[in-house]
């Protein structure tokens, strides 16, 4: 493509993502969604061929349901409060439309079934944007709208999601399946502590966006998207072997990690609020989440993977230039130690 | 505390600096320099704790078992040297910074004063442990030993961790400095059962339980050598050090929650003792006798009384050493077989004389022949489970015996009778060996002579 369009594109997603963020009115957030959803379609569609299209078809037909939904509830809500302002959905009707319609967004269940098909149509950049930076509008409009939102709806749908996530992930091969399920996991354990402390949604939203783009660019780095293909990286660069076990098991939630920090925060918010059996279910259900990724970190990392010998002498292109993965690296795996400060966040 | 923990940390670029020829002596030399200091520790003047500082304490029940994690890096060092003399250097470098890790990881675990702290150091050794199971391991079963090992820890685990947030939303802190002087009885409700089921059960599936002990036999068969002896040795111990800090919050369900584990522990000690008789493997044994001994010490540590935490913490110490002591013996053997039958290797007495003399100690202390630590230990749990109810004895009794009968079963298969005729050529035992053993044997014998420092909080 073409660099300068192809930069015009970038920038008109981000300002998409940006108006959405930063809007005060009701309008200009569905534009900032609509804008963002059409100026995506042609990053998903970077190679041309029939899977990207029907990646970016599914992407788009959901998407703006889930846009028209939004606008339905924003009329209800104008309809009964009189006013544009974002602030809490007043009535019960637009706030379980809007719950939905950015359900549809995120990728929650049961409106789930777009994300693995979607992101493996597509090429590993595009899901790395999709994964990362897509799921940042809706989840600032929840957070703006938490106040009023029904929490039978949204506690169900981050258990199921959680459910599904390590279910639907157990039987997959394909790597940007399995990070597909991995969002959707994940998105519900965002879910889950929405109403009883949104910071926190946005901690695990940081962490997780850090983990997703150190996992992104490592399959990058080894151009790989099967399992079979990322079990030759011990031949190739022994070193992101390593990166992808310690990446693997912050994703999983393993202690001291910094992927244990969001999973202690939200099961401590949820304790506080009374609700016990809920993170307890929680927390054993992203045991299935960790039981796919310890089988890639198996063919990965913690064996030699029998490979055929004309592998071991594999031609080396020219690296792929893997941008800020260092830093990322240090910032998926080490952050624990700074549990403590999050204390400034009250 | 930071004395022992920043050596140790430490170690790790020692590791990584070192020229080829001389990581195993930099590495040996150091850890053992650390354990020496950690000994220092065993002077504890009375009753309570010695507090470092707010996040680090060490208590008469900590201590021994600061001092065994310690002392074992040097011991898991010399062991690992030979297995892993034809791998290149960086990933000899690896499998030391690994131990060394999983030992800075125990030593915090062991000292830390916060609950919540110590909930994530102990996950925390899953980590390492995992990594040397799966990646150093000899067969292809490690694989699905590793998962084992980690989701049955992770299972039960997981609701300690709510447990235990919950107990801190309660009583507003969970620094155990604290907590020894406010305890105030559980009120009695189904809530307080589920609270009691999981902060236990987390520990009851690390000691193992013996319905729970699945991922034992397969982890400690398939880990290398340093694996196996920081599994047995200290692993285990890391869930009855948590049951005896944990129990002293519980009261007062223990009375009436203990009784299905105990009946567990009871039961499951004759049979893991029974299937020793039966085994094959070797380390398979081994493994098995560990969660007969790790029964007796869940049996006195849910019977609660003075003398039967005497028991479990001299136990703990003794079956560290011994088990870890034949798990060295073991690996002798498969380092010249490659093979862990028994029956594979019998009558090893006339050719490797001196390793039957350490043998001979190993299986007498696994049987505990008194005057060593173990009798000490099993003897306290016998007689404080006799006077929780006396029908026990009969059990109790009868796992004595059948501990004897394998124990002697494990030496005279491997030691006694005529050689076999395929044995070719063995190499003579290494003095690194016999080191080892003598490193394992010393401190359980003269611990027999001074007791006390082992016997925990309730001397």
């Amino acid at each position: 493509m073409n660099p300068l369009i192809f930069t015009t594109i970038l920038m008109t997603v981000l300002l998409g993502t940006m108006i959405v963020m930063m809007s005060s009115h009701w309008l200009m957030i569905w534009i900032g969604f609509e804008m963002n959803l059409l100026a995506i379609i042609p990053i998903l569609m970077k190679k041309y061929n029939p899977r990207t299209m029907e990646a970016s078809t599914k992407y788009f037909l959901t998407q703006a349901t889930a846009s028209m939904l939004l606008m339905m509830a924003i009329i209800i809500n104008l309809m009964h409060s009189g006013q544009w302002t974002i602030t809490k959905v007043f009535n019960p009707t637009a706030s379980i439309i809007m719950t939905s319609a950015l359900a549809m967004k995120l990728g929650l269940t049961p409106f789930h079934f777009w994300v693995p098909e979607v992101t493996q149509g597509i090429s590993l950049t595009s899901g790395l944007i999709l994964l990362t930076w897509q799921k940042l509008a809706p989840m600032s409009i929840l957070y703006q709208i938490s106040p009023s939102i029904n929490l039978n709806i949204l506690l169900t749908m981050a258990v199921l999601s959680i459910l599904v996530g390590g279910w639907g992930g157990l039987n997959q091969t394909q790597l940007r399946k399995i990070m597909a399920y991995s969002s959707i996991a994940h998105m519900g354990w965002m879910t889950a502590v929405l109403v009883y402390n949104p910071t926190l949604t946005m901690l695990n939203m940081l962490i997780y966006i850090m983990m997703t783009l150190t996992m992104f660019m490592l399959f990058i780095h080894s151009s790989s998207t099967t399992m079979l293909s990322l079990s030759h990286t011990w031949n190739k660069t022994p070193l992101t072997t390593t990166l992808i076990l310690i990446t693997l098991l912050s994703m999983g939630g393993l202690p001291p990690l910094s992927g244990f920090m969001p999973k202690w925060m939200i099961i401590q918010e949820l304790t506080k609020n009374s609700s016990i059996i809920l993170p307890t279910l929680m927390a054993i259900m992203a045991l299935l989440n960790l039981y796919f990724y310890m089988r890639l970190t198996y063919s990965t990392s913690l064996t030699m993977f029998p490979s055929t010998n004309n592998m071991k002498m594999k031609w080396q292109f020219e690296t792929k230039r893997i941008t800020l993965l260092p830093p990322l690296i240090v910032m998926s795996s080490l952050l624990l130690p700074l549990t403590p400060m999050l204390s400034i966040l009250d | 505390m930071l004395k022992i923990i920043i050596p140790t940390i430490m170690l790790m670029p020692l590791t990584w600096l070192s020229k080829k020829n001389m990581i195993w002596i930099n590495t040996t030399t150091y850890s053992l320099l650390i354990s020496l200091i950690s000994l220092s520790l065993l002077n504890q003047p009375s009753n309570n704790s010695l507090n470092f500082s707010l996040m680090f304490f060490s208590d008469p029940l900590s201590a021994p078992l600061l001092v065994l994690t310690t002392w074992l890096l040097p011991l898991m060092l010399m062991a690992s040297q030979h297995h892993l003399s034809k791998e290149p250097l960086i990933r000899k470098k690896l499998y030391i910074t690994m131990l060394t890790m999983l030992q800075t990881l125990l030593i915090m675990t062991f000292t830390a004063t916060e609950l919540i702290s110590f909930y994530i150091l102990f996950e925390a050794t899953l980590v390492p442990t995992l990594i040397i199971i799966t990646r150093w391991g000899n067969q292809t079963e490690r694989l699905n030993a590793g998962l084992y090992f980690l989701f049955y820890t992770l299972m039960g685990s997981l609701p300690l961790l709510v447990a235990l947030i919950s107990i801190q939303n309660l009583t507003g802190s969970l620094n155990f400095l604290l907590i020894q002087y406010w305890n105030q009885a559980l009120p009695d409700s189904w809530s307080n059962i589920f609270l009691w089921l999981a902060c236990m059960m987390a520990f009851m599936v690390k000691m193992p339980l013996y319905g729970l002990h699945l991922w034992l036999p397969k982890a400690h068969v398939e880990a290398p050598i340093a694996g196996s002896m920081v599994l047995a040795a200290i692993l285990l111990k890391l869930g009855g050090y948590g049951m005896l800090r944990i129990t002293t919050m519980l009261n007062p369900q223990t009375s009436f929650m203990a009784y299905p584990f105990l009946m567990l522990s009871l039961w499951g000690m004759i049979m893991t003792s029974s299937i020793c008789l039966r085994q094959t493997d070797l380390k398979s044994l081994i493994a098995y006798s560990s969660v007969s001994h790790m029964a007796l010490v869940i049996v006195a540590v849910l019977i609660q009384t003075p003398w039967s935490y005497m028991g479990a913490t001299a136990l703990m110490i003794a079956h560290g050493l011994t088990s870890s002591m034949l798990f060295c013996l073991a690996n002798s053997n498969y380092e010249r077989t490659h093979s862990r039958t028994m029956i594979l290797a019998r009558g090893l007495q006339t050719l490797l004389p001196l390793m039957a003399a350490w043998w001979l100690l190993a299986s007498l202390t696994n049987l505990a022949l008194p005057p060593s630590i173990n009798l000490i230990g099993e003897l306290f749990v016998v007689m404080s489970s006799f006077s929780w109810s006396n029908i026990t004895i009969i059990l109790m009794g009868t796992n004595i015996t059948i501990t004897a009968l394998y124990s002697l079963y494990m030496l005279i298969t491997t030691q006694r009778g005529k050689y076999t005729h395929h044995i070719n050529s063995i190499k003579p035992s290494f003095t690194r060996e016999n080191a080892l053993m003598a490193l394992h044997m010393t401190p359980l014998l003269l611990l027999s002579l001074n007791p006390k420092i082992i016997l925990g909080f309730t001397y």
